[in-house]
């Protein structure tokens, strides 16, 4: 089982069909030049990366944008489209008051199996006591959340809310709390890897790219920035594959993450053992 | 002039497909009698080449540009592209795709594709899966 716990489907077919709605994806996201992907492509593009799996994310960015870039009910959509391929998770903007009821409604009535957040784009501290009643409702439906964290390429970003350091308070105060921190938190993979030693209620993804090559950069992010024996001896339990697609290259990255040196044991947590846990079951 | 668009979705990442017959076709539907037929992909990591249409040689042909074009080299074309908010990887694609050239030509007399006998036109795919888009433009009168 190969899951990428990481993907936007801003731009799959289903959900789009409105050039406006289309055109605001692009600018809320600053992805150009890429058109909208029919499922068929999608699934074309999984068996090329060997992929049984996508966890699909919305983007509720209402306070700072006026609009969700991605809705739960969308999400809602392509699940039912493809149950057997994708997995939907929730978004809310916790700077709305009915954020907590929302998110009640994605678990209940909608179905989705977890919380995507951007703390840069959404403008909080993970640790903010305004997000107690939405993690409240992650821990009352046992759902884990996915933090945008390290740098964010998308407009109206600052990546200091995404510095993984400011995760820990979190980590500390909610043990029953299942979070990952995305994009391994690059820059600052040192701290990611610091907070997953500390704290097993804590994830990552590799859904970062940031330059050169999916190899090469994998190689520098996970052999040389902290060695490949972190992750392979003392991480690998906390590490989940994701790719950031559109954004990023899906198919190389997937090939990537299995040559850089980690055991077969380990290939097969970050593929998909790690996300089922994550997930509370597949 | 008659213009068509043929919509391929391709499935791997490098492949490479048989085009003569829906050309044939556009010419025929065309209605020109004297002429001449181009075959362009509108794509920078694809290719269209003219050649036999045989298995074996389909495989020489991969295998000879991924000799020229080998996936782990260290290529400058490996980064954050702003217009594109994106990653470029895909710089196997953009020289293999030199290499065969977009597009062909044939003429077209009496209203059918003069060709020679193991000549057929390939359209190769170097960065899938994709959609792509080959222009036919057929000229003349």
């Amino acid at each position: 089982m190969f899951i990428d716990v990481h993907v936007h489907p801003a731009f799959f077919e289903p959900i789009n069909g409105d050039g406006a709605r289309e055109q605001m994806r692009h600018d809320a996201l600053d992805i150009h030049k890429n058109g909208v992907a029919p499922l068929e492509h999608i699934f074309n593009q999984m068996a090329c990366a060997g992929l049984d799996k996508l966890c699909l994310l919305p983007q509720d960015y209402t306070a700072r944008l006026g609009c969700a870039v991605v809705e739960n009910e969308e999400i809602r959509r392509l699940v039912d489209l493809a149950p057997e391929r994708f997995i939907g998770f929730a978004s809310v903007d916790p700077m709305d008051k009915d954020a907590p009821d929302k998110l009640e409604d994605a678990f209940t009535r909608l179905k989705l199996r977890g919380l995507k957040l951007h703390p840069g784009r959404q403008r909080f501290r993970p640790d903010d006591a305004r997000l107690e009643p939405i993690y409240a409702v992650c821990e009352r439906y046992d759902r884990p959340v996915l933090f945008h964290a390290g740098l964010s390429w998308e407009p109206d970003t600052l990546s200091e809310y995404g510095r993984p350091l400011l995760f820990e308070p979190l980590a500390e105060s909610h043990p029953r709390l299942r979070f990952c921190l995305g994009h391994f938190g690059w820059p600052w993979v040192r701290e990611t890897a610091m907070l997953l030693l500390k704290y097993p209620n804590v994830y990552a993804d590799t859904a970062c790219l940031y330059f050169d090559s999916a190899l090469e950069f994998y190689t520098q992010t996970f052999t040389r920035d902290i060695p490949v024996t972190w992750i392979d001896r003392s991480l690998r339990h906390q590490v989940m594959f994701g790719s950031n697609n559109p954004r990023f290259e899906q198919i190389r990255m997937a090939d990537a993450i299995g040559r850089i040196g980690l055991r077969d044991s380990t290939l097969s947590l970050i593929r998909g053992e790690n996300a089922a846990v994550f997930l509370g079951g597949l | 002039m008659y213009v068509k668009t043929i919509l391929l979705r391709t499935k791997t990442y490098n492949e490479m497909t048989v085009l003569t017959p829906l050309v044939e076709e556009i010419v025929a539907e065309s209605g020109v009698r004297q002429g001449m037929v181009t075959v362009l992909t509108k794509h920078t990591t694809t290719g269209v080449t003219v050649n036999e249409a045989l298995e074996c040689l389909e495989s020489d042909i991969q295998n000879a540009l991924a000799l020229f074009a080998p996936e782990d080299r260290p290529y400058s074309h490996a980064r954050m592209l702003r217009d594109y908010g994106s990653t470029a990887g895909n710089p196997t694609g953009h020289l293999k795709a030199m290499l065969t050239g977009n597009h062909c030509h044939f003429p077209v007399v009496d209203g059918k594709m003069i060709r020679g006998g193991a000549q057929d036109i390939w359209f190769c795919e170097f960065d899938g899966p994709a959609q792509r888009n080959i222009l036919v433009l057929v000229e003349g009168e």
